[in-house]
């Protein structure tokens, strides 16, 4: 597996799926349920989106505040929105 | 081949086949009937053509015999390939093929030889068998004539094949008797290759003998010393060292030992240090290896000396102590200190400089420690450490015993690697997230907002569960699939019309896990995952 893959950046980034993670968090959350073998890896994917989706937002809120830092402000301003979308148009619509 | 020379001056190998082969008949014992009338004729020619036949003699015997065993090859042929391997034969073919007075390698020449007389090696290891089983009768050739077989014609075949078994083996035919300098000079020059003792070869080629173990008397005596030096180190006093296990002393009964006797013969015979030095440098990694297996054995020796040996190793330790707040820089003198002082000692042991070279590297072990570390204990611990059976080279224990005690005295730094990984798995989960938030973002961050992200991606994952949980629910399983995942992207407008999942699982994922994801088919009308 991937490890990491070397960008051209300082930091050494890990590709790798933390699957366990995953894999507990979710049986934590829901002991009832099930959680297939791909489906851990779709949820990776998902969590991979919404950071970056998370990470775009708040540099965005960083650039607009002519920060050269992404601050704690930015993040949580951030979050709020990106949270929001991402918790599935049903609950929305519920809202 | 030469025929030159008189046979009887001159018993070369060369010369004495000739004879054998003249004088042998060319059938084996198997095929008794075409062997008689060649017995007779050969037991009549042996007496005289073994010590009267001249070169003439022997090339028209051998021409005739040659005719004879040519036609005897034709019959042969038709019935069988027995008789081609005769020790007649064979003799024949080495000597044509092999050089004058040159040592014969019977594998390389015999094989050529039959070979173009379609011999078969069966055969001939048959008959070599043959002549083997013969031969624990037939050791001395001489005294086997007479009583051994009656008939005459198996007297000359056992002759020949005491000869050939002679030539082959080399060793009792050499060694039956001084009569047969002849064989023994066959055996030797021939050199064939069976087992032969160790006697020839050594003759015959030097570098093949095994050295003698020299250097082994010199290591046994400084592992003796060193093993007195570490049972004086390492055994109080009062312990008698009959057992078996040489590190089993209590450290307890030391730390006084050490302190009560300083007879400090630090005057002693530079001479003797300077041997050890010089015995250190040369052996000291060869000696170490030697020293533990023999180390349990030597054990048992002499306490008297252990005693001696413990004084002067406490006077070491003394002299290590005061060396022990200096830099490593002074372990050499540490070092010629110890060294005199075992020699002083080493006076009493006959073994003395091996003893003190042993010596030398055990006590580098133990001042290097003891310069690292301030307590006796320690050095107590170093010095078993240092005479650990496992041998390793004094060189890399030096470095790893100071290591030891470092380590020792500060454990909270094991601690320090990775804390958060072995408490708070879930946060290093979530860390690992965090870090991707930061790659993503391209920017420097705050350490707060990196917690703030954390928190975020906690609601995340919450908000995450459910929704799979009423899919699920929704499509009446209690299993969440990969379909409800993607129902949740679709939802979160992260999976449209344009983009399709297994766009975004290509853009994001590595390699390994879209081969997991995406349905690719494979040969064989396979397709892997499974739809």
């Amino acid at each position: 597996m991937v490890l990491s893959t070397t960008v051209s950046q300082r930091k050494h980034i890990k590709r790798k799926a933390p699957r366990g993670f995953l894999k507990r968090v979710f049986k934590r959350q829901k002991p009832h349920l099930r959680l297939e073998t791909s489906g851990d890896l779709l949820m990776h994917l998902n969590c991979l989106l919404f950071v970056h989706r998370l990470a775009e937002e708040s540099r965005t809120n960083a650039c607009e505040n002519k920060c050269g830092i992404i601050k704690k402000e930015h993040v949580l301003a951030a979050a709020k929105v990106i949270l929001k979308k991402s918790r599935g148009m049903m609950k929305a619509k519920q809202k | 081949m030469a025929d030159s020379g008189s046979p009887d001056s001159e018993p070369t190998t060369r010369t004495l086949l000739r004879r054998v082969l003249d004088t042998a008949d060319p059938s084996t014992p198997r095929r008794p009937r075409s062997a008689r009338a060649g017995a007779q004729r050969a037991l009549l020619e042996t007496p005289s053509s073994r010590r009267l036949s001249s070169q003439t003699k022997t090339t028209a015997r051998r021409r005739s015999q040659r005719i004879r065993s040519i036609g005897k090859l034709a019959h042969v042929q038709a019935s069988g390939y027995l008789e081609e391997q005769t020790p007649r034969t064979l003799l024949k073919n080495i000597l044509l093929t092999a050089p004058e007075s040159s040592i014969v390698m019977p594998k390389s020449v015999v094989k050529p030889g039959p070979a173009p007389q379609v011999v078969q090696p069966s055969s001939r290891e048959s008959s070599r068998g043959s002549l083997e089983l013969q031969l624990p009768e037939l050791e001395p050739p001489t005294t086997l004539a007479p009583g051994l077989l009656a008939p005459g014609r198996r007297k000359q075949r056992l002759r020949l094949s005491v000869f050939q078994e002679g030539m082959d083996k080399g060793l009792p035919l050499s060694q039956e008797s001084r009569g047969n300098a002849d064989a023994s000079s066959l055996t030797s020059s021939l050199n064939l290759t069976f087992a032969t003792p160790l006697q020839p070869q050594s003759v015959q080629r030097p570098g093949l003998a095994r050295r003698p173990p020299t250097r082994r008397a010199v290591d046994v005596g400084a592992f003796l010393q060193d093993l007195r030096d570490t049972s004086l180190a390492l055994a109080p006093p009062d312990t008698v060292l009959e057992d078996t296990q040489p590190f089993s002393q209590p450290l307890v009964g030391r730390s006084p030992s050490v302190h009560h006797s300083l007879p400090c013969p630090s005057h002693s015979g530079a001479e003797d240090a300077e041997r050890a030095v010089s015995h250190r440098t040369r052996s000291t990694g060869p000696r170490l290896q030697n020293n533990s297996p023999g180390k349990p054995a030597q054990l048992l020796a002499g306490k008297a000396e252990e005693r001696t040996e413990k004084s002067l190793s406490m006077s070491k330790v003394k002299e290590a102590a005061r060396a022990r707040g200096s830099a490593r820089a002074q372990e050499p003198e540490g070092h010629t200190q110890v060294t005199e002082a075992e020699g002083s000692q080493g006076a009493i042991e006959t073994k003395e400089p091996e003893g003190s070279s042993g010596d030398c590297p055990t006590s580098s072990r133990r001042v290097s420690p003891e310069l690292a570390s301030s307590t006796p204990e320690f050095l107590q611990a170093k010095r078993i450490q240092g005479l650990e059976p496992a041998p390793p080279p004094s060189t890399a224990v030096l470095p790893s015993e100071p290591l030891e005690p470092l380590s020792a005295r500060l454990p909270p730094r094991a601690r320090t690697p990775g804390p958060k990984a072995c408490q708070n798995p879930y946060k290093t989960g979530l860390s690992h997230y965090a870090k991707l938030f930061s790659f993503y973002a391209k920017m420097p961050m705050e350490k707060k907002a990196l917690e703030m992200v954390e928190k975020c991606l906690d609601k995340y994952f919450q908000h995450l569960c459910d929704d799979l949980e009423m899919f699920a629910a929704h499509a009446g399983r209690k299993t969440v699939r990969p379909e409800d995942l993607e129902l949740l992207m679709r939802r979160q407008g992260l999976v449209t019309d344009q983009v399709s999942l297994h766009v975004l699982v290509e853009r994001h994922l590595p390699l390994e896990y879209r081969q997991l994801l995406i349905p690719c088919a494979f040969s064989g009308n396979s397709v892997f995952p499974a739809q």
